[in-house]
Parts: structure tokens; C-alpha cells; sequence
């Protein structure tokens, strides 16, 4: 058993008058991939956008309760999200690379928090961001290639690169593979398999079939609510909770 | 109604709305070509100006300076008896009435013109030289065929006589039609063969110069601000709506803010460049916000969320991702709001920019006027040379207008990233 890296709780989000999270207790193992898996609007994003402050850009956004990692509480207004964010990057659900070159895309993240001085180590930080989200093959003779030029696939691996560029400790993934097709889905999971060696993952997905095949945890939501959360070969196999069931066999949502 | 029929009428009512858009389009372009043929027609032969050629001799008995007389001595000196010694031996008069008519031809700069000759070498005295001088307006125009001679003497400005003597120099060849600089060079004129729009240029540049410098930066900033980083709440949204209705206010009433505050209470100089670059400005103001608020707001959000995502602070995602990629519409924006200023009037009638300004403003303090108010004035003027001038003016207005917006069109068409 790895150690809880994320705690959250009673966690409750509101979106003005509209509550969107109910006391969420959910915990996080270190090295570990947890999915977060329910219907549409039941508050898997929002929960992942607790634990790197995302939801601070949303004007009308309001969360109350605890969150803390390696007992930090991120939920503290005092917290400088600036490095919150450095030590948990995010994968978003559609591929977001930044209109610039893939070495940029990249480099950006270590220049802004001054990691990588000299060319050769920012050089050295590109590579081994590249070469660690599988993609260094495929692009190291074009760095200086606008990163959008870049399939789907690609371009989803990029951004996954340009979060491990900063050397997060936390990795949360939004519906990673939701605009891939199956083969780019294929290498993304693949890869997550070989970060989970490094970094706590989390990752949102719409697909029971990537909940199995790549965590180790799954928490299941339901508006707003966590309902049951475990091993993920118990939840697929033998949940507690009906609605779990019947989420799994595909009877609603 | 049956399946065919109403297939019928949906064919029919496509082919009626096509032709209508074409129409309108057609009458559109029926419009603008209109407009145009008029402006050139009309203003085309106001870049050109009728010289007389005239034989110039410089006797040492008309001047009180020698050959070889310094630059101060020569702008001292009076060239006013070689002037008339010479231009009435343009044409062989009888009598001091015959050579009074015979001066009236010339332009009320011939001295001036001699002069110049002069100041270009100053070891004349003695020698004849031909000069190209300028024509009155009355003779530019009856040259360039825009003055009817068949009317009565009584009711045309040249008299049979003068008429006698313009066919006398056509006859012998001295008379053409030369590049006119003095329109480019000159400021106003109460003659309109030595009008020119060069203060008004010069006042145009001015004003836009400090509109830009004004409105630009500030602009700029109260967009991203507001676009950007301002909570959003009744005081944004007040400021908001006021912005877009400050874009619709006249540009008059802005005229009318600059008479009070600018002109009355603090007192700057009126008639000046500055003061209009300021009216420009505030006018201007909202009608930059806009379009660049409207850049901003099109960068997508996945671009602000994945800079942040990294670690970047709110500034950083901004001004390092956000703001580069809303400066090409930016600045488009800009340079169409400039474009909207240059072509104002209204505010700089009422800042005094209508006097009559004749010397060519050396800084923003001077007085001044401005191209579209130099149309203005030139177009309420009597004088037929007036006419060409106030056309050829619009056509230098009109081309830097089409400049402008090219400008707009290309930063936009080259720059601008595309997302997917």
C-alpha cells in the first residue's frame, strides 16, 4: 500500500448558488493511478481542478472544506498557487499546446520557474520531457516546428511532456484521450503506465474500459457526490453500491 | 401544393434572393464608382500647374545688391522692379493699362519665383535666364480647359484682352502645364495657384502622431485590464456598456469636451496639433477598446488554462501568451481607429483647426490645419482652382485611408495565429 499523497475533505465546491461537489472525502495514493470515473456534470472535473486551484479562474467559484497534499492544505487562501501548480501539472481534455514552436511549448514551463539556466540544461529538460511522454522519436529533428502542427495524438502528448517538464510531483488528467483516436489512446495509455512509476496520476475518463486498464483506484461520482470508491478490480467486479452497478453495466449515464 | 410545386417556389425563391443581392451589390459599386470618377475627374489636374516661360534679365540698375550677394542680403533685397521690368516684356503692350492686364497673368509669387532663381546662383546680375513662373488661377484654369471663354467679358474674370495675350503665349509655346509642387509644399492660400495642403499634412501627422501615442497605450492596457484581469461585476459591466456607448457619441460633442476643458480651462493653444491629437484620442479611446477587447476575448481559454497549468502567474499567462496572440487585431484595430480619426472633422472645427493657417507648423504647438478640414474650407471657397484643389485633397485623403486599412487587413491576414 503506497502512501495517501492527496486527502480531501468534505470538500464542497459551489458554482454560485449551484452546488456542484457534497462533501467529498477522497484520498490519493502516491505513484499510483486513480480514475475518476461518471456521468456527464457530476463533478469529476471540478474535483480535480480542487487539487491544482484551476477552479480559481472561475469568477463565481466557491470552495469550502479541506485538501491537503503531504499535509499542505491547498484549500489555504495564503497558498501561492504559482508553485502549487508547479508541483502538480494538468492535462487537459482537449489538446491545448501553445501556438509556438514544440521546443518552446516545452521550455516555457522550467523558464518561468527558473529551472534550466543555461541552454544546454533547458536542451537537456526538453529532451527528457519528450523523450519521457514518448514522443522524442517522433520529433526531435523539428523542435522548432509550431507545436500545432502536430496530430491529435501528438499534440496530446506535447502538453503531457510540457507538464512533466516542471518535474510535478501530481499529474491530473481531464478525459486525456476523449479527441484521440483509438491508437493515439493506445500510446497515451502506455505512457501513463510508465509515469505512474514517477508521479501520482489522476485521470477523468468517460471510458470504463481505460478506468481498468490503467488505474489502480477508481472513485465513482454521481451528481456531485462520491459514491464508492476502491480497487479498481472491485469496483469493476463487485462494487457495494447498486448505482456503481449499474453505472458499470451501462444501465444509465 | 404538390412536392414539384413546392420545389418550385423554393428554386424560385433562392433566384430572387440571389438577384437581389447581386443588385444591391451592383448599386453599391454604381455608387463608389461614381464618387470616384467625380473626385478624379475633377482633382486630377490639380497635381499639375501652368507655368508661362519668361525671359528673366537681372539688371544691376533695378538691384541695390552685387553678384555674389549673401543669402541674408538677397531675402532682404526687393525683386520687385526686375519683376515687372521683365514679365511686361512678355507681350508687346501698348500702354500702362495693356501691362497691368499682362501682369494679372502671372501669380502673385513671380517676385518671389525671381527671387528664388536668384538665391540658386547668385552671379545673375547681368546675365538673362529663362524661368518657368507660375500662372495666375485664372490662366491655370482657362489652360486647363475648366474655364468656359466663350461668355460674355463682362461676366467672365479674364478680359478679351488678357484672352488675346494667353493665345499669344499658346502661339508661341509659352505656356505648360509642370508638376505642381507647391500643392505638396505650400500651406493655405487666398491665391489657389499657391494653396497647397503641405500644413495641412504636416497637421494631420501631427495630430494623428500624438492620437496614437495618446489613445494606444491607454487603450491597450484598459483592455487586457478589462478584459483580462478585472472582476466581473456591476461596476465592470457598468464601464462596459458606457465604453461602447462613448464609440457612438458624435464626434462633435468630443469638440465640444476639448473647447471647455482643453481650450478654456486649461488653457492650451488652440488651433494646435496637440490639442487636436488629444480630441482625436478620447475619441478614439473606445473605438480601439472595442476591437481589442474583442481580440482578447477570441484567444481561446484552453491557451490561458494551459499556461497556468504550468505554473504561470495570472501576468505571466497574459502577457506572455494571450497578448501576442491578440496583436495582430490589436493593431489592426488601432490603425482602423487612426484611420477614423484622420478622416475627422467635426472636433477640430470646433478646436479653432478651421483658421486660416498659411505657414507650415514646425511642431504640435503651432497652429494648424488638417486634411479633411482643409476640404472643409477649400470647398467653401469661391474660386474655381479651389475646386480642383478640394478633390485632389480628397484623393490624398482617400489614399492614405486605403493605406491605413491595407495596413489593418495585412497584420491581420499575416499574423494571426490559427488555432484549431
Amino acid at each position: 500500500m503506497n502512501n495517501i499523497k492527496i486527502k480531501s475533505k468534505n470538500l464542497n465546491v459551489y458554482y454560485g448558488d449551484k452546488q456542484a461537489l457534497f462533501d467529498v472525502n477522497l484520498d490519493l495514493n502516491e505513484k499510483e493511478v486513480t480514475a475518476l470515473i461518471g456521468p456527464s456534470g457530476c463533478g469529476k472535473s471540478t474535483f480535480i481542478r480542487c487539487i491544482n486551484r484551476m477552479n480559481d479562474v472561475i469568477d463565481i467559484c466557491k470552495v469550502t472544506g479541506n485538501i491537503e497534499m503531504d499535509g499542505m492544505n491547498i484549500n489555504d487562501k495564503d497558498l501561492d498557487v504559482v508553485s502549487l501548480r508547479e508541483r502538480v501539472g494538468m492535462v487537459f481534455q482537449k489538446p491545448n499546446p501553445f501556438p509556438k514552436s514544440i521546443y518552446d511549448n516545452i521550455s516555457y514551463g522550467p523558464k518561468i520557474h527558473g529551472k534550466g539556466e543555461t541552454k544546454s540544461e533547458l536542451n537537456q529538460i526538453v529532451e527528457n520531457s519528450l523523450k519521457k511522454s514518448a514522443l522524442w522519436e517522433e520529433v526531435k529533428d523539428r523542435l522548432d516546428e509550431p507545436g500545432t502542427s502536430l496530430s491529435g495524438g501528438q499534440q496530446q502528448r506535447l502538453c503531457i511532456a510540457r507538464a512533466i517538464s516542471v518535474n510535478p510531483e501530481v499529474i491530473l488528467m481531464d478525459e486525456p484521450c476523449s479527441a484521440l483516436d483509438p491508437i493515439a489512446t493506445a500510446k497515451i495509455e502506455e505512457l501513463i503506465d510508465e509515469l505512474k512509476k514517477t508521479y501520482t496520476i489522476v485521470i477523468v475518463t468517460h471510458s470504463m474500459a481505460q478506468a481498468v486498464r490503467v488505474s489502480q483506484k477508481t472513485g465513482f461520482f454521481h451528481l456531485g457526490k462520491l459514491i464508492e470508491v476502491g480497487k479498481t478490480e472491485k469496483i469493476f467486479k463487485n462494487p457495494d453500491n447498486k448505482m456503481t452497478q449499474d453505472y458499470i453495466t451501462g444501465r444509465f449515464g | 401544393m404538390t412536392k414539384e410545386e413546392r420545389l418550385k417556389k423554393r428554386h424560385r425563391a433562392e433566384k430572387r434572393f440571389r438577384f437581389y443581392g447581386l443588385t444591391s451589390i451592383f448599386v453599391a459599386l454604381l455608387f463608389v464608382v461614381i464618387l470616384v470618377q467625380n473626385i478624379f475627374s475633377k482633382g486630377s489636374s490639380a497635381f499639375k500647374k501652368t507655368v508661362i516661360t519668361t525671359e528673366v534679365f537681372f539688371d544691376q540698375e533695378l538691384l541695390e545688391i552685387q553678384n555674389g550677394a549673401s543669402q541674408e542680403e538677397i531675402m532682404e533685397a526687393d525683386f520687385y522692379d526686375i519683376m515687372i521690368e521683365n514679365l511686361i516684356k512678355a507681350y508687346p503692350a501698348k500702354d500702362r493699362d495693356e501691362e497691368d492686364e499682362l501682369l494679372k497673368l502671372f501669380s502673385g509669387d513671380a517676385e518671389i519665383e525671381i527671387k528664388k532663381a536668384f538665391l540658386n546662383d547668385n552671379n545673375l546680375i547681368g546675365k538673362t535666364i529663362t524661368l518657368d513662373l507660375t500662372a495666375s488661377d485664372d490662366i491655370d484654369q482657362l489652360h486647363k480647359g475648366n474655364y468656359p471663354r466663350d461668355l460674355p467679358e463682362e461676366r467672365r474674370r479674364i478680359s478679351d484682352f488678357q484672352l488675346v495675350i494667353y493665345d499669344y503665349f499658346v502661339e508661341n509655346k509659352k505656356i505648360s502645364k509642370n508638376f505642381n509642387n507647391y500643392f505638396f509644399n505650400n500651406g493655405d492660400s487666398r491665391d489657389p495657384e499657391l494653396a497647397g495642403i503641405g500644413g495641412a499634412l504636416v497637421g494631420s501627422f501631427y495630430s494623428i502622431l500624438i492620437c496614437l501615442l495618446l489613445a494606444f497605450p491607454v487603450a491597450v492596457l484598459a483592455s487586457i485590464y478589462l478584459e483580462e484581469f478585472a472582476p466581473k461585476n456591476k461596476i465592470t459591466d457598468f464601464i462596459e456598456i458606457n465604453i461602447n456607448n462613448l464609440a457612438a457619441v458624435p464626434s462633435i460633442v468630443y469638440g465640444l469636451l476639448a473647447l471647455q476643458i482643453l481650450l478654456a480651462t486649461i488653457q492650451l493653444p488652440r488651433s494646435t496639433p496637440l490639442v487636436a491629437g488629444i480630441t482625436l484620442a478620447l475619441m478614439t479611446l473606445p473605438r480601439i477598446i472595442i476591437p481589442c477587447r474583442a481580440s482578447l476575448k477570441a484567444v481561446p481559454p484552453s491557451i490561458r488554462e494551459g499556461a497556468l497549468a504550468v505554473g504561470a502567474s495570472k501576468f505571466q499567462s497574459v502577457f506572455h501568451h494571450v497578448v501576442p496572440l491578440a496583436l495582430p487585431g490589436t493593431l489592426s484595430g488601432t490603425i482602423i481607429g487612426l484611420a477614423q480619426a484622420l478622416g475627422e472633422t467635426a472636433p477640430l472645427i470646433l478646436i479653432g483647426m478651421v483658421a486660416f493657417v498659411v505657414d507650415i507648423p514646425s511642431s504640435p504647438v503651432d497652429p494648424s490645419s488638417s486634411l479633411p478640414v482643409q476640404v472643409y474650407l477649400w470647398s467653401e471657397s469661391a474660386e474655381r482652382g479651389f475646386v480642383e484643389k478640394t478633390s485632389a485633397t480628397i484623393m490624398m485623403l482617400l489614399s492614405f485611408l486605403i493605406v491605413m486599412n491595407f495596413i489593418a487587413v495585412y497584420l491581420r491576414q499575416k499574423f494571426e495565429k490559427r488555432w484549431n
